[in-house]
């Protein structure tokens, strides 16, 4: 098995919308996997849960075997007293019947597994550099503590000096290089979403996650991102990618989900979905 | 850095001799002679109590910087912050005077300040971690209210509404032939003191800013989804900036209540809260020099300024027959905070961005900000 990322009957409601329900699928490791769908389908939505930004409210997700939901690692992954709350209100409710209520990794320690994103919306530290926001990106990465900030120590130094020069190489290798004191809100927005990547890209990860990146590109632009896909990939980083241009969707990626009202209709090859009925129909409507 | 161009300087620095050349283009030497100004001071005003107002403006300055960690780097926004100067006097107090006859050495103290303050600055953080904007005001407001009433009111311990009186004051001990040296009511050790304070402080703060925890703070008050997503974890960060805010008050604690004798429950009220917030904004939020240009100019008028202001004014309006009659100065001093308002709402009119905006605060003017909900997940693009 070389399963990278496992999400099993994975269901989100927001009050009475379920957004995602009971959603199966696996990407293994190395491969471009997309996952597409009308608007409104609940794809953006499964990014969130398995960035841990959402709540899941059942099924399981897990990365490389370890689980994001539930967090089977919190009594490691919290803070002691938290992690005691948590267990002490788990054998209460299971003494009721409940069972535990199932936590899952934060957001944080999601991306210091090894799975990083971007968002559909841009979402940079605006009034940060591009290559501050790069430096953020590699926090995760990052070993200074409080003395060594308070104290600017020669390790903390070099690691600063370290970090500053991977971000730069990150912003060369996305092509904005010339850009990397510009702050991020002034960059065009073709600039901007590869910023996005670039700081994505900095926290080292096994698994890179976007959300429609080609949105508002043009098919020049397309073709560059295409590029700059198949090349992260080509240093071995899995692909799971969200987007709507059935183009990009169907050269780039190997395996496809796709996701309408929240359910899984279809997955495969590209050439497999693009046929399927219940594809087509979701896409044009009954009757198409 | 940036080297000015041109001018004065560039033409100074033709001039021959290679050393005045270097003197004149290094970019230390305003730093340096800002320097040799403030520790010669004391030496040639001899007026004592303006060595005073300096040495207690320090106080502030501290403060000012504390609370811009919270404020200026997190974006966290702190209406409380006296709550934890308070706790840094009232701890001073407790175990350096006569209230439970302990008395802890001032320098032993000073250090500790740091630790006992900003363990009560994660145990005052911690509650707020899922508030945001208005909603941690509100509720830091709070604290700030409640600390100084359970000083107030815990008078077994911190002696009511009295305070505490007869604090120790620092001293150097007796020890291999040096003298020794008490500091008692003279201002002069006190200023030198605070301005030692003052110098470690600003460098360990901006060692802060350029780091690690520094870019995760301007990343969490930028964006707290994006920054939890590049693998920042708030929860410890946004405490660390409680903690370490609250850290430089305990230094300022501990120091304002050795310089001043006494604590009193009443010196930690709301105004004092909002005066320190009031010095960052004005300085220019972020930027570690124009809060402590803000931090001086706020408390020179509301220290000497204002009370100046009436006496003043009576001078001037002696002679003038129709108005010496009138009390102008009486009308003056009633209309202090008046005063005080308008001349706030005259500098942030003119100068929104403060006095010596951060880089991040004067584009976000020029440009105008975005808010987005943070709570707001969905992708619509
Ligand atoms: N935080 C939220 N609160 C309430 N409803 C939400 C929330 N987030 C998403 N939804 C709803 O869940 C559904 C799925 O939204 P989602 O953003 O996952 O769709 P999507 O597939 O990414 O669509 P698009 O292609 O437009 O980005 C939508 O009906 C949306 O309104
Ligand atoms: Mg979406």
């Amino acid at each position: 098995m070389s399963a990278i990322l496992e999400v099993r009957s994975l269901t989100k409601r927001f009050g009475g919308l379920v957004a995602v329900s009971n959603v199966n699928f696996s990407i293994e490791a190395g491969e471009i996997f997309a996952m597409i769908g009308p608007n409104g389908a609940g794809k953006t939505t499964c990014f969130n849960m398995i960035a841990g930004l959402y709540k899941p409210s059942g099924g399981e997700i897990a990365f490389n075997g370890t689980g994001i939901y539930p967090d089977r690692d919190f009594w490691v992954n919290y803070l002691p007293p938290l992690a005691i709350y948590y267990t002490a209100m788990g054998a209460v409710r299971r003494a009721i019947g409940l069972g535990p209520v199932p936590i899952g990794l934060r957001p944080h320690a999601v991306t210091k597994l090894g799975v990083a994103r971007t968002f559909q919306n841009i979402r940079l530290f605006s009034y940060m550099t591009a290559l501050e926001n790069v430096m953020v990106g590699q926090h995760a990465r990052m070993h200074a503590q409080l003395w060594d900030a308070l104290l600017r120590t020669p390790s903390s130094q070099r690691e600063e000096r370290r970090v500053r020069d991977r971000a730069r190489e990150l912003l060369r290798f996305v092509g904005i290089e010339r850009h990397a004191d510009d702050y991020a809100r002034n960059l065009p927005y073709g600039f901007q979403r590869r910023l996005e990547i670039a700081r994505a890209l900095a926290s080292d990860p096994k698994l890179l996650m976007l959300d429609e990146p080609a949105a508002g590109f043009n098919p020049q632009e397309k073709a560059q991102l295409m590029g700059l896909i198949q090349q992260i990939r080509a240093q071995g980083i899995t692909i799971f990618l969200i987007e709507h241009d059935m183009k990009v969707v169907m050269e780039i990626s190997e395996r496809i989900v796709v996701l309408d009202y929240g359910e899984k209709i279809a997955e495969g090859p590209p050439a497999k979905v693009r046929t399927d009925p219940k594809v087509i129909e979701a896409y044009l409507g009954k009757g198409a | 850095m940036s080297r000015s161009k041109g001018g004065l300087l560039e033409r100074l620095a033709q001039l021959p001799p290679k050393s005045l050349r270097a003197f004149a283009t290094d970019t230390r030497v305003p730093g340096i002679g800002l320097g040799l100004v403030l520790v010669l001071f004391p030496l040639l005003d001899p007026n004592k109590s303006h060595v005073n107002v300096a040495a207690d403006a320090g106080t502030f300055i501290l403060l000012a910087l504390g609370l811009n960690i919270v404020v200026g780097f997190a974006g966290l926004l702190d209406l409380g912050y006296a709550a934890f100067f308070a706790i840094g006097s009232y701890a001073y107090a407790m175990l350096a005077s006569g209230q439970f006859n302990i008395h802890i050495p001032f320098w032993f103290l000073l250090l500790t300040s740091a630790f006992t303050a900003a363990f009560f600055g994660v145990l005052l953080g911690a509650p707020t971690l899922r508030l945001r904007g208005d909603y941690l005001a509100i509720v830091t407001l709070g604290f700030g209210e409640i600390v100084p009433r359970v000083f107030k009111n815990a008078s077994t311990f911190t002696g009511g509404v009295n305070g505490i009186v007869g604090l120790d004051q620092p001293s150097f001990p007796h020890v291999l032939g040096f003298p020794g040296y008490k500091f008692g009511f003279n201002p002069v050790p006190y200023y030198f003191l605070i301005l030692a304070i003052l110098l470690l402080s600003v460098v360990l703060i901006s060692n802060l800013r350029d780091s690690r925890l520094g870019r995760a703070w301007m990343a969490i008050r930028e964006d707290e989804v994006a920054a939890a997503s590049n693998g920042i974890n708030t929860v410890t960060t946004k405490l660390l900036a409680f903690a370490m805010g609250a850290a430089f008050s305990g230094f300022a604690g501990t120091y304002a209540a050795s310089k001043l004798f006494i604590v009193s429950p009443d010196d930690f009220g709301f105004v004092v809260s909002v005066s320190i917030l009031v010095m960052i904004v004005l300085g220019g939020m972020g930027n570690l020099r124009g809060v402590i240009v803000g931090a001086v100019l706020i408390f020179f008028i509301q220290r000497y300024l204002l009370i100046q202001l009436p006496g003043w004014i009576a001078a001037l309006t002696a002679n003038i027959p129709f108005l010496a009659s009138v009390d102008v100065a009486g009308y003056v001093q009633r209309s202090n905070y008046l005063i005080f308002g308008l001349i706030l709402v005259f500098t942030m009119l003119l100068r929104p961005q403060g006095l010596i905006p951060s880089a991040q605060r004067k584009i976000e003017l020029e440009l105008g900000t975005t808010e987005e909900a943070v709570a707001d997940l969905r992708g619509s693009a």
